[in-house]
């Protein structure tokens, strides 16, 4: 088995077929006439023009206007005025059209690789195609034709290109593989526009696989089977069936509002971790962030980013959620997440020592930073500040009198920013919950966060499988607290959310239906189950299925009822 | 010689499709447009030049026409701009 990143959701079962990247290479050339070299790149370019006209055609009648216009701006770079002119001065110095459309291209290579925003970064992959498209049709080399695939075919390449893409149909293309790529990269697009399993950065793929082999491509969980068994083929045809009668049953619910089956309107929010993630929330139909977890954007670098930065990402979230709320949680660190780089003493019990909001509020200066970035971003949309791990009202009133603060200097300098910006708390321990009434008065919105909930109330590492047993939201002693919580905010009118992995358990949705939860927060693959569960319930009947549960004195009684559902 | 301050207001700031409207639209006018961010001039009307200044959202620029048809070149760009180049 082989491991990548899962890019495009689904399964696909077929055989291998390798994309052969035709040598390119060539021996430069000097001293050559001018006027021929240039007709030669003149006419290798039209024929790239009339070829990528071609492409962009068939993948907007089969993908998607979008993404045809990638291949577009193929043919803008190439017609680039500035490109142009410079391969046109290399050839007038007497260098062969080869040497000249590699030399620029491989500069525009350098300069949009080394750029620090992975949009430009992106860009590099369409330079490179470009140059070796080019480079192909002066040498005269044939490149794989994907379109004539057979019908079950598993693509794999070192790297996918927009022009090769161009040639992929649903109806004989079952999955993708490459070596290299992100979620965010082209070919991870274009796999999900296309609906077909992608499996991408899986190390060597072009190399350890062979054209014929059988193969699984498990996009939901990133892997790749090779020459798989009789019985891996079983189970993955098995999975298969059911994804696709689950996803055509799901897909009756884009696009519909979240309500419950008395047309009570509910809130089905996101959790993200990345600004970029924002725009997955909402191609998954999201109707808000309802958890940004800004933790990280301060891991795998060498020191926190700065106001700046963090402006620009929160900022980046607020605008593609274009005025929808974006709940953005400030800086949720210790516990099990470790930071280098900002020096967290070892612990004896780091679940109970110097985490979340009380390391932010014992270190003020940096957690001004973040702020001070939340208020000026909240200029751009509905952003609202949610604190972590609060277990006392100090801490809430604490971090209102900061934000206040930064307020009145944004007033005098004349800093845009939302006077109504929302600061709410994370409902995730025990003593939260037990003054959660005090905490409603002044906080603007809760959210039950059920991992940390759940671990705080039963005193149970979850991730000691020796107390796994009590780590369990369906317990009685979380159902209390969870309804409690719900209670207080209702009572003094604040809008009351989930963001942890029950607000997606169908099981628990009509009791949280029951208790009046107003928002749900669930991973964007999860937004359409989600809203179908919560269609399911009426009001009513759901809290006579409350009413019964909460007489229930014992997990396992409460698992048991509820796994009747 | 025209100028004017604009802001950038489209979510992914100048990217492949928005810098390809916008070198397509400048490309048309006889005139020199120049757009100049952190210190550096971008040619508006080359796609390449604009990708690589990195201009990313809520970055303010200055947008600078010199030549035949100048001020109609300033006013579609800045309206380009303004208008969140069709995103």
């Amino acid at each position: 088995m082989l491991k990548g990143i899962n890019a495009s959701e689904g399964y696909g079962i077929g055989r291998v077929l390798v994309i052969k990247e035709h040598s390119l290479a060539f021996t430069p050339r000097t001293g050559c006439d001018p006027e021929s070299e240039l007709k030669r790149y003149s006419e290798a370019a039209e024929k790239f023009c009339a070829a990528t006209e071609r492409a962009a055609e068939q993948m907007s009648s089969t993908v998607g206007e979008k993404e045809a216009e990638i291949l577009s701006g193929h043919i803008m770079m190439i017609r680039d005025p500035y490109l142009d002119s410079e391969v046109k001065k290399l050839i007038s110095g007497g260098q062969c059209a080869e040497s000249a459309i590699k030399a620029i291209c491989d500069m525009f290579e350098a300069v949009f690789s080394s750029a620090d925003d992975e949009l430009t970064n992106q860009r590099a992959a369409d330079v490179r195609d470009i140059r070796d498209e080019m480079l192909g049709i002066l040498l005269g080399a044939q490149g794989t034709d994907v379109s004539a695939a057979p019908p079950d075919t598993v693509l794999v390449a070192r790297e996918l290109t927009p022009s090769m893409t161009a040639g992929i149909s649903k109806k004989n293309i079952v999955g993708i593989v490459t070596e290299s790529g992100s979620r965010t990269s082209h070919s991870a697009i274009l796999a999900r526009a296309m609906d077909i399993p992608a499996v991408l950065s899986v190390p060597d793929a072009a190399k350890l696989l062979a054209d014929g082999d059988e193969i699984i491509v498990d996009g939901v969980e990133g892997k790749v089977f090779p020459s798989p068994t009789r019985s891996e083929k079983d189970a993955y045809a098995a999975k298969r069936t059911k994804y696709i009668e689950e996803k055509k049953a799901l897909a009756e619910y884009i696009g519909r509002p979240t309500a419950t089956a008395d047309g009570v309107n509910l809130e089905l929010f996101c959790n993200i971790g990345k600004p970029e993630d924002a725009a997955r929330a909402v191609e998954c139909d999201g109707e808000g962030v309802g958890l940004f977890r800004t933790e990280f954007l301060f891991m795998d670098r060498k020191n926190a980013p700065n106001e700046d930065e963090q402006f620009e990402a929160y900022k980046k979230a607020a605008l593609i959620m274009k005025g929808k709320p974006v709940i953005i949680r400030t800086l949720d660190v210790g516990g099990d997440k470790d930071i280098p780089y900002l020096g967290l003493k070892k612990e004896e019990n780091p679940f109970l020592g110097l985490r979340a909001i009380r390391y932010c509020l014992k270190n003020e200066d940096s957690y001004l930073a973040q702020l001070r970035a939340l208020v000026r971003a909240s200029a751009y949309g509905d952003i609202r500040i949610m604190l972590p791990l609060v277990t006392s009202l100090s801490e809430l009133r604490r971090v209102k009198t900061l934000i206040s603060g930064i307020m009145d200097e944004f007033k005098q300098k004349g800093v845009k920013f939302d006077r109504d910006i929302k600061v709410g708390v994370m409902i995730e321990t025990p003593a939260a919950a037990i003054i959660s009434d005090l905490l409603a008065r002044e906080a603007d919105f809760f959210s039950i966060g059920t991992n940390d909930l759940v671990q705080y109330t039963m005193v149970a590492d979850r991730g000691n499988p020796d107390v796994a047993y009590l780590s369990s939201a369906y317990d009685p002693a979380v159902l209390r607290t969870i309804r409690q919580v719900i209670r207080s905010g209702r009572a003094a009118g604040i809008p009351v959310g989930m963001c942890g992995e029950a607000a997606a358990d169908r099981r628990m949705i009509p009791l949280l239906i029951a208790f009046g939860l107003t928002e749900f927060s669930v991973s964007p693959t999860s937004v359409l189950a989600a809203r179908r569960e919560i269609s399911k319930w009426s009001v009513e009947k759901a809290k006579e299925l409350a009413h019964e549960i909460m007489t229930l004195k014992t997990e396992e009684d409460v698992r048991a009822a509820l796994s009747k559902l | 010689m025209v100028s004017k301050k604009v802001t950038l207001v489209n979510a992914q700031g100048f990217h492949m499709r928005p810098a390809n409207v916008f070198a397509a639209a400048m490309g048309k006018y006889p005139c020199d447009v120049t757009i100049k961010f952190n210190g550096n001039n971008v040619n508006a009307k080359s796609l390449m030049n604009i990708i690589a200044s990195c201009i990313k959202c809520g970055s303010e620029v200055e947008l600078v026409c010199d030549g035949p048809d100048e001020e109609k070149a300033l006013a579609e760009a800045v309206a380009l701009i303004e208008s969140g180049l069709g995103e």
